[in-house]
């Protein structure tokens, strides 16, 4: 019986943990693809700016519109934008998080606001709402599944066919011998998973060499997890009773712990600190927007103002379209920062009520570690975007000086041109994920426990249910 | 006999304990997940009418204003709500709900929900359709997974056969006596669906028989789950294999197989990325005709043409403003770029979804899962209809401003204003979705494949159960 079983588990876990991590790599692949295209892309058309500068620097009529031509810095930074890319971490296959949603590459122009910069990626939505066959799917939902399979009868069964008398007259105790029983399965789970996530790792191109200690916080998170679901099957096969009343009970906590909390929490985060509304933003930005194209003229004299330097430097004074508009997007962005921050707030207090209460499930502890692990959690995404932020603010300060200057730009200004370089936050251990599993999984071994104290006296009854 | 047999199998049910339990988490989620859906329906409805109120304020109030600037400053095209949304959200949280028109450029729509999210919201939301899509049939399989292999268990099989029962008399009232809480359950909450939403003020036109057509479709996907169900208890020899293959089966049609065919469907047919599709229309847009810039080929054309009409050698002596003139065609020009990329998404999408039919064979939760949203006109379907009368009505704005441009101003005039009243001419933006029959139409072959599902399930029953 034990051989049979093993062997499907075997072959079970290969196919599933192939397909996940095949599937990942795949669009792992496919992401870092892109950024390379991409960045080709912009080495080619740098290369033709160049050419076109060099023509115009000497003098040569060229065919462009007027206000591309690259001697102009507002026409550089507008139509020769830099690539802020986010490449993919190496477990990145691990959990898909945020990852199908957003994108990993964006090229922030000078004259761009950075409301309109799309963070969100091309996708079918009816792929977002599916989700994606990652190992974060296979362990958080299937697992389990395969563990109660495994384990919601194995007292019961022994009940129901009238062997457990046998055993209880056996000189271990029933409650030792349950535990026993599950600790080997749970071993022989645990060994099986090691070696074919190794072998499904190696052969699908993951680098487990240079990030063996993510990798070995992976095993350690998943056993953790699978050890959580054994003690609920300990624990349920003691407190409940008949095979059929196990499997209920074992699904309907897999259905709470994996299905409900999660939707429950989400819902509550929603609720409690709803997101104000981005219809109602849309208008308050477009009132700010209207009202300073208004005062274009006035908010361009309180910018040079503020900024001296720029009429020191520059005695023609000429003013254009692009003086007086970037002087307003400067006081537009300024008077939007409140509004824009309430909702990154709200975000905010949505996650820390999220954090404060995700030792609930250890499904969504586990998928937040993996999320973390894969660098496609929500962490990465926000520190994404507030670094392209930044850049593109870097981006646009480079040309203002030669805007309001009236310089013009040069091939030798080409080589100081900013760079983006994606800043990944360091690997966190996820120990304290680790410990709220495993205290998790030690809490309800003691629910199980408990039992036998309480009737420690009537054994018996264990075998009479 | 088939009378009885329902007699017994529903005493037996309500006998159980777990029974009893399960049927009343099952109603007391539903209750909690119709209310926070009625609510954040009524909600959004409320956000959506007020943005919208907003914007045409804005609009109307723009002052007098040069018709390009205003053209250039946009306007918003807000995506409404549809009163079954409230029982099935579909894609909606994923796909955007307002979209900017603004000249020279067609936009995505922007803001959706699942952005301004945590991580935790791909865990899914307690909503109607959660419940009656992954819950319902888990119910089916926890009430029916012993519903043959009891009687084989504890003893009564044989006391069946000597009752002189046929077959499919057995099955048939055992498959009733399973389908009756399920259909309780459903049409109860379907009934109450119904009741909440013609009650709320008209925001949206709600029809029964999209309600009715909606809950035919869970009922068939529900007799699908039901036949598989009483067919492996039969087919198992014992209640925890039927048990555990029942599950299999669940997890394999609502979990794996959707999320299977959504990366195999991706992989095979994926989508451009952002920044490909923006390159691609500047591509076709640089070699077509460009509205600002006169150089461009086929301004020329135009100019010739026009110029030949109406019998005049020099532009000045046109009746109207031909810069705005060509700026109309340079616009509408545009336009058809960006219908040609978005139709190549939208080829990818239809292939996509042969990829959804292929795994449909694997999993009768797809057909349903498309159809529901169908009807509830929460599917990418109806987004992209949405799109496509957002950006027509974009089209005739640009025209509306650009005509009066042309028929108020000569030739290399600058400096004109429109009045301040002129803005409010312009007609509002209303978008209805495709009817009922348009939907079932387009969702032709996911009925088939449902049909299919629900045809065969019961051929496979009856078949195998004819000897008990």
């Amino acid at each position: 019986m034990r051989s049979k079983w093993i062997q499907i588990l075997i072959v079970i876990l290969l196919l599933l943990f192939g397909f996940a991590t095949y599937n990942g790599q795949q669009k792992t692949f496919k992401r870092q693809a892109d950024i390379i295209e991409a960045n080709a892309e912009i080495a080619d058309a740098d290369r033709d700016m160049l050419k076109l500068l060099d023509s115009v620097e000497q003098g040569f009529q060229v065919s462009a519109s007027s206000w591309t031509i690259p001697n102009a810095p507002m026409a550089v930074g507008n139509y020769h934008p830099r690539l802020a890319s986010m490449p993919p971490s190496d477990l990145s296959f691990l959990a898909t998080g945020q990852s199908d949603m957003f994108t990993h590459f964006v090229k922030p122009t000078a004259s761009g606001d950075d409301l309109a910069l799309n963070f969100t990626e091309m996708t079918s939505p009816v792929q977002l709402l599916f989700g994606s066959f990652d190992i974060a799917f296979v362990v958080i939902f299937l697992l389990p599944l395969l563990i109660i399979a495994f384990s919601y009868d194995v007292l019961s069964s022994e009940r129901e066919s009238g062997s457990l008398r046998l055993l209880a007259a056996q000189p271990i105790s029933l409650y030792k011998w349950l535990f026993q029983k599950l600790g080997l399965r749970f071993f022989w789970v645990a060994v099986i998973m090691t070696l074919s996530l190794t072998l499904v790792f190696l052969l699908n191109q993951v680098a487990i060499g240079s990030n063996f200690a993510a990798f070995m916080g992976f095993l350690a998170i998943t056993l953790a997890y699978a050890l959580f679901w054994f003690a609920l099957a300990f624990a349920v096969n003691l407190w409940v009773g008949s095979s059929g009343k196990n499997a209920v009970a074992l699904l309907g906590l897999w259905v709470v712990f994996v299905l409900l909390i999660p939707a429950v929490l989400n819902q509550l985060g929603g609720t409690l600190y709803p997101m104000p509304s981005r219809g109602l933003m849309i208008n308050d930005m477009r009132a700010i927007k209207a009202e300073a194209t208004q005062r274009q003229d006035e908010i361009l004299d309180n910018y040079l103002r503020d900024h001296p330097e720029y009429a020191v430097n520059d005695t023609t004074q000429k003013r254009s379209f692009w003086h007086r508009y970037m002087a307003s997007q400067q006081l537009v962005k300024k008077e939007l920062e409140p509004i824009l921050i309430r909702y990154e707030r709200q975000l905010e207090k949505q996650q820390l009520l999220l954090n404060r209460f995700t030792w609930v499930s250890p499904a969504i502890v586990v998928q937040g570690s993996l999320n973390q692990m894969a660098g496609n959690g929500n962490k990465s995404y926000k520190s994404y975007r507030e670094q392209v932020i930044a850049f593109a603010q870097e981006w646009r300060n480079h040309f203002l000086p030669m805007l309001y200057n009236n310089q013009e730009f040069r091939s030798e200004n080409y080589a100081q041109l900013p760079k983006f370089t994606f800043q990944r936050p360091t690997y966190q251990s996820q120990s304290s994920a680790l410990f709220v599993v495993l205290c998790s999984a030690l809490i309800v071994l003691g629910i199980g426990a408990l039992r036998f104290r309480i009737y420690s006296k009537k054994e018996q009854s264990l075998v009479n249910q | 006999m088939i009378r009885k047999t329902i007699k017994k199998e529903i005493k037996e049910l309500f006998r159980d304990g777990r029974v009893r339990i399960s049927i009343f988490i099952v109603l007391l989620l539903l209750g909690v997940a119709v209310w926070i859906s009625s609510r954040q329906y009524q909600n959004t409805n409320q956000d959506y009418a007020a943005a919208r109120l907003s914007e045409r304020e804005v609009w109307d109030n723009q002052g007098e204003k040069n018709p390009h600037s205003a053209a250039h400053y946009g306007t918003y095209a807000f995506k409404p709500k549809y009163p079954l949304s409230l029982v099935d959200q579909g894609v909606d949280k994923y796909a955007g709900t307002s979209i900017f028109l603004e000249a020279h450029k067609r936009n995505e729509a922007q803001f959706s929900a699942a952005t301004d999210q945590t991580g935790l919201s791909r865990f899914g939301d307690l909503t109607p359709d959660f419940i009656l899509l992954f819950i319902m049939p888990l119910f089916i399989v926890l009430l029916g997974y012993n519903s043959f292999t009891k009687e084989r268990e504890l003893g009564t099989h044989s006391l069946l056969k000597s009752a002189g029962a046929r077959g499919w008399k057995i099955v048939l009232g055992k498959w009733i006596a399973l389908f009756l809480p399920v259909l309780a359950i459903t049409t109860s909450l379907l009934l109450l669906a119904g009741i909440v939403l013609s009650n709320l003020p008209d925001y949206g036109v709600f029809q029964w028989s999209s309600l009715v057509a909606m809950g035919l479709v869970y009922l068939l996907y529900y007799a699908v789950f039901t036949n598989l169900v009483l067919w492996v208890s039969h087919w198992a020899k014992r209640s925890g294999i039927s048990l555990v293959v029942s599950l299999s089966l669940w997890i394999v049609a609502c979990l794996a197989a959707p999320k299977a065919a959504s990366n195999i469907a991706e992989a095979r047919h994926p989508y451009p990325t952002r920044q490909e599709f923006a390159a691609n229309v500047l591509k076709d847009k640089e070699a077509g005709l460009d509205g600002h810039n006169p150089w461009n080929k086929e301004a020329k054309l135009l100019e010739e043409q026009v110029l030949a009409e109406h019998g005049v050698d020099s532009l000045h002596q046109l009746p109207f403003n031909f810069n705005a003139y060509r700026m109309q065609k340079g616009e509408e020009h545009e336009a058809e770029v960006y219908f040609k990329q978005y139709n190549y998404l939208k080829e990818q999408y239809q292939k996509q979804s042969g990829t959804y039919r292929s795994l449909a064979l694997l999993s009768p939760f797809l057909p349903a899962r498309f159809l529901s949203m169908g009807i509830a006109h929460t599917d990418y379907a109806t987004h992209w209809d949405f799109s496509d009368a957002a950006e027509n009505y974009r089209i005739a704005t640009q025209k509306f401003l650009n005509d009066n441009t042309a028929q108020n101003t000569k030739y290399g005039e600058r400096g004109y204003k429109a009045s301040a009243d002129f803005w409010k001419q312009l007609p509002a933006f209303d978008y209805d979705p495709p009817g009922l029959d348009k939907v079932l139409e387009n969702n032709s072959s996911n009925l088939m494949i449902l049909g299919m599902w629900t045809v065969l399930s019961f051929i496979l029953l009856f078949i195998s159960t004819k000897k008990i």
